[in-house]
């Protein structure tokens, strides 16, 4: 009886300390503190508060209507959207080209930057870095622009060096496939994005320690080997926490560039979840329903996170959270 | 810290009240009229090449005289994006041309009521609106005046704005041959290919159409209406008779016309880019001088035919023919609508000075206001001899041949915003409010232009066409610029149409002939299984109800 109340007596103290402790470091921290307020509050303001708009999607949301005005309609929104073909057809096409975009749009981008690494002339990898990330400021619509130029068939110079060689006969239609869409828009961004990704990468290599190249020399490794048992192991947690956070991404891929590439035949490769939501959502005034996409959106997003994560995880003790 | 704390409270507040609130409506009759330089916001639905910042010698005098400043936005993408997005942030410009989606902001409660403004402040804008004051309100259960069309009133058209169009070379060359059905259209355009491969060192094009995104409609889907005899109605043929509504692609005719398009295809006549291109890249190719034939509206390619003009390759210009798919169909592009209404300007509930604005849009509309945005000002850019108004011969050139004519002198700049009287309308003085005139017409014609109209003894592109005399008016107006209710099915089932047409008008002229017929069958299934059907009956019922409101 007595051990019982004395024990129970510590904890109550232990846990009156630790509080106690907590206030004391805070109070030790308080400038810490005060500098991280901002932070906290920019979050919860930009993105916690507008989480209140997702009662739109229960709502039959009339912009002219009050709050407590609008007639809420359940899942009606929801219903309507997994009900409509094309809403299918969209998230197939977002899916497919955000996969391939990940598939290629990541490894690429290792590649070359382990290629990059291995160039001995500093002014050399400089320029090329520089030249190869520029594309990256460049907007979607010159981008765009510049490809349909490139890949038309009235003078474009694919087309031409295409019926140079020989293997074409007459001007191929690239932008009239929808079959090639999805390639023609993982290519254009991977040209566009190919060298900003890579500095993540470059910068990570950068990190590792000289003295395991020396080590390795020593003991008579080839640069390939270097590459593959040193630079590589070396930015693996970078990879893992930029793989994580793009699967993260499969879903929000936006719609530009889809939007400025497509034309009206390959629009059944071409329509894209946020080109539809805009579409059938706000461009029909349709709130709720855009709302209603937009947490379908959210929901997948965050699974894919935590499937992600959770995956890596396991295999590989590593995680972004 | 205390005002830190303060900041971030209000952000919060800010926050919260977005999200929440809206909308709030304020009631603008309430609101008090300012004096002093005063600036308003304005977005329009449509671009404008000749923007001048207000800073040209015409706009300088409005902004003495009405001491209003206006601070546009002009969209690129119709507003079809940017109106929902402000109905969504509850954020407004204090002017809004929002052509189609007009009804979007009424029904957010965003554009104010403009009848008892227009009684107090406006009597000029009265007076150009005269007998279709009517034609105006919104609607049978709503009789407010939400939007003041800029439509010119009482115009008479003296040139074609709708048609298939043809360089000058093409039909110079080949001894000027008739040119009145699409076969007369597509021979032409054949013959003149076979012989000259290549222009100016690069390959010949047929001809060129749009589809880059709502354009599509103004020069690959309307024209099937005024091919086969019939106005240009939106996506809907309006019956004269008992107003029912078709959605038009349903009429066989323009199965027809579709399949010549489709045979122009198989040709190798119709440019392979013509459903990829941007409209930029149409413009700069026709501009180039290597595109035979058009079929689209005046407007669309004017910025082309100016550049052409300017580059001195006048026989590369394109004349305009009232081409039909047979000669049973008479091209209506004269059809008389009566005033048309609808699209227009409309004051939105944030803005602080509705007076202000009804004065200045009033202003414009005024007998002085509208010789300014037509023929500039006395001494500068027209002088008055015997009481008349007078352009030099060198101004006029000027006027014609100069490109940024409009955006240097800002002659005409605003005439956008404000209703107009149309050309042909006189004022006070007994002379035209706008400088078109037959005369005017034809002094702007370049003289290859003169010599082609001379061998088709016509004097001007008009006599070309069937005049207006020939059809009856329409009493409904245009169709096209009914407001769709926003949040309807109709609206659904309209987006969802057009969506398929814009897949399958494309995929139908690109296919195979063999496989025409087929493409055209489940284009036709499509329609019907978006719900084309209720959507005709709805919009029999808009027509039925809009009659009623304009008797």
């Amino acid at each position: 009886m007595e051990s019982v109340e004395k024990k129970a007596h510590t904890k109550i103290n232990r846990s009156a300390k630790t509080q106690h402790r907590f206030f004391k470091t805070m109070k030790q921290q308080k400038y810490l503190y005060a500098m991280s307020v901002p932070f906290v509050l920019w979050v919860l303001v930009f993105n916690y508060v507008p989480l209140w708009g997702w009662t739109m999607a229960f709502q039959d949301f009339k912009p002219a209507r009050s709050f407590m005005e609008q007639e809420w309609v359940g899942l009606a929104n929801f219903t309507a959207l997994f009900q409509d073909e094309r809403f299918y057809l969209v998230l197939l096409n977002t899916l497919a080209m955000s996969i391939m975009g990940l598939a290629i749009g990541f490894v690429v981008p290792i590649i070359f930057a382990v290629f990059l690494n291995e160039v001995r002339v500093q002014t050399f990898k400089r320029t090329v870095q520089t030249v190869s990330y520029l594309p990256h400021f460049v907007s979607w619509v010159v981008v765009a622009g510049i490809v349909t130029k490139v890949l038309s068939t009235d003078g474009g110079i694919v087309n031409e060096m295409l019926m140079a060689a020989g293997f074409v006969n007459e001007p191929v239609q690239f932008m009239t496939k929808g079959e090639w869409f999805w390639m023609i828009v993982t290519l254009s961004d991977l040209w566009k994005e190919m060298g900003w990704n890579s500095i993540i990468f470059l910068a990570a290599m950068a990190g590792v320690d000289p003295q395991q190249y020396e080590a390795a020399k020593v003991d008579g490794a080839s640069r390939l080997r270097q590459i593959w048992h040193i630079t590589l192991p070396g930015i693996r947690p970078t990879i893992l926490v930029v793989l994580i956070l793009s699967i993260g991404h499969l879903i929000t891929i936006g719609f530009e560039k889809q939007f400025l590439l497509g034309n009206p035949i390959v629009v059944d490769y071409a329509e894209v979840l946020d080109l539809y939501a805009l579409n059938y959502g706000i461009g029909l005034g349709r709130f709720s329903y855009g709302t209603a996409i937009g947490i379908f959106n959210s929901l997948v997003s965050i699974v894919l996170l935590f499937l992600a994560n959770g995956i890596f995880k396991r295999y590989t003790n590593q995680s972004v959270m | 810290m205390k005002t830190k704390w303060r900041k971030a409270s209000a952000v919060i507040m800010m926050g919260t009240m977005l999200t929440v609130a809206g909308c709030q409506s304020d009631n603008a009759a309430t609101k008090e009229e300012t004096t002093g330089p005063v600036t308003f916001s304005l977005f329009s639905a449509d671009p404008h090449s000749q923007w001048d910042n207000m800073e040209s010698p015409v706009s300088q005098k409005v902004k003495e005289t009405t001491e209003v400043t206006i601070e546009p936005e002009f969209d690129v993408g119709g507003g079809e994006q940017k109106i929902p997005l402000m109905i969504a942030s509850g954020e407004y410009p204090d002017l809004i041309l929002p052509k189609g989606n007009a009804g979007k902001l009424v029904d957010a409660g965003a554009l104010i009521d403009l009848t008892d403004l227009i009684e107090e402040h406006a009597p000029n804008l009265k007076k150009v609106y005269g007998d279709y004051f009517n034609r105006l309100k919104w609607s049978g259960e709503d009789e407010s005046i939400y939007i003041l069309p800029t439509s010119r009133v009482d115009h008479t058209y003296w040139a074609p704005g709708n048609g298939f169009m043809l360089q000058h070379d093409v039909v110079k060359q080949l001894g000027y041959p008739e040119i009145r059905t699409v076969d007369d259209f597509e021979n032409a355009i054949r013959e003149y290919k076979e012989k000259n491969p290549t222009i100016d060192g690069q390959p010949t094009i047929g001809l060129s159409l749009l589809a880059d995104d709502w354009r599509i409609m103004i020069s690959t889907t309307n024209p099937a209406f005024y091919a086969t005899g019939a106005p240009d109605d939106g996506e809907f043929y309006i019956d004269p008779e008992t107003y029912e509504a078709t959605m038009h692609y349903r009429r066989p005719e323009e199965k027809a016309y579709f399949k010549w398009l489709n045979h122009m295809n198989a040709e190798g006549l119709l440019d392979q880019e013509s459903f990829v291109q941007k409209y930029d890249q149409y413009l700069a190719k026709i501009s180039s001088g290597r595109v035979l034939g058009l079929i689209d509206t005046d407007w669309e390619v004017g910025d082309a035919q100016r550049a052409l003009r300017e580059a001195g390759k006048t026989e590369r210009m394109h004349g305009m023919y009232p081409v039909t798919l047979t000669e049973e169909y008479k091209h209506p592009n004269f059809q008389d609508t009566g005033y048309l209404g609808g699209w227009g300007i409309g004051i939105t509930t944030e803005c602080e000075d509705p007076v202000r604005a009804i004065k200045f849009l009033d202003y414009l509309a005024s007998e002085e206001g509208q010789i300014l945005q037509n023929w500039g000002i006395e001494g500068e850019h027209y002088t008055i001899e015997d009481g008349k108004r007078v352009i030099s011969d060198e101004e006029m050139n000027e006027r014609n041949n100069n490109a940024n004519y409009v955006k240097n002198t800002g002659i005409g700049v605003l005439s956008g915003f404000a209703p107009l009287y149309g050309d042909g309308v006189t004022d006070s003085t007994g002379q035209t409010y706008s400088i078109a005139s037959p005369d005017q017409i034809i002094n702007a014609y370049t003289d290859t232009e003169k010599e082609v109209l001379s061998n088709y003894n016509v004097e001007m592109w008009k006599d070309l066409y069937p005049q207006k005399e020939e059809f009856p008016v329409k009493p409904w107006g245009a169709a096209y610029n009914m407001q769709v209710e926003a949040g309807t099915d109709l609206e659904l089932i309209m987006q969802k149409s057009l969506d398929v047409v814009k897949k399958r008008i494309p995929e139908a002229i690109l296919a195979d002939p063999s496989e025409f017929d087929d493409v055209w069958d489940s284009f036709m299934a499509d329609l019907e299984s978006a719900g084309v059907e209720q959507a005709e009956a709805d919009y029999t019922e808009m027509i039925k109800d809009r009659l009623e409101l304009w008797e």
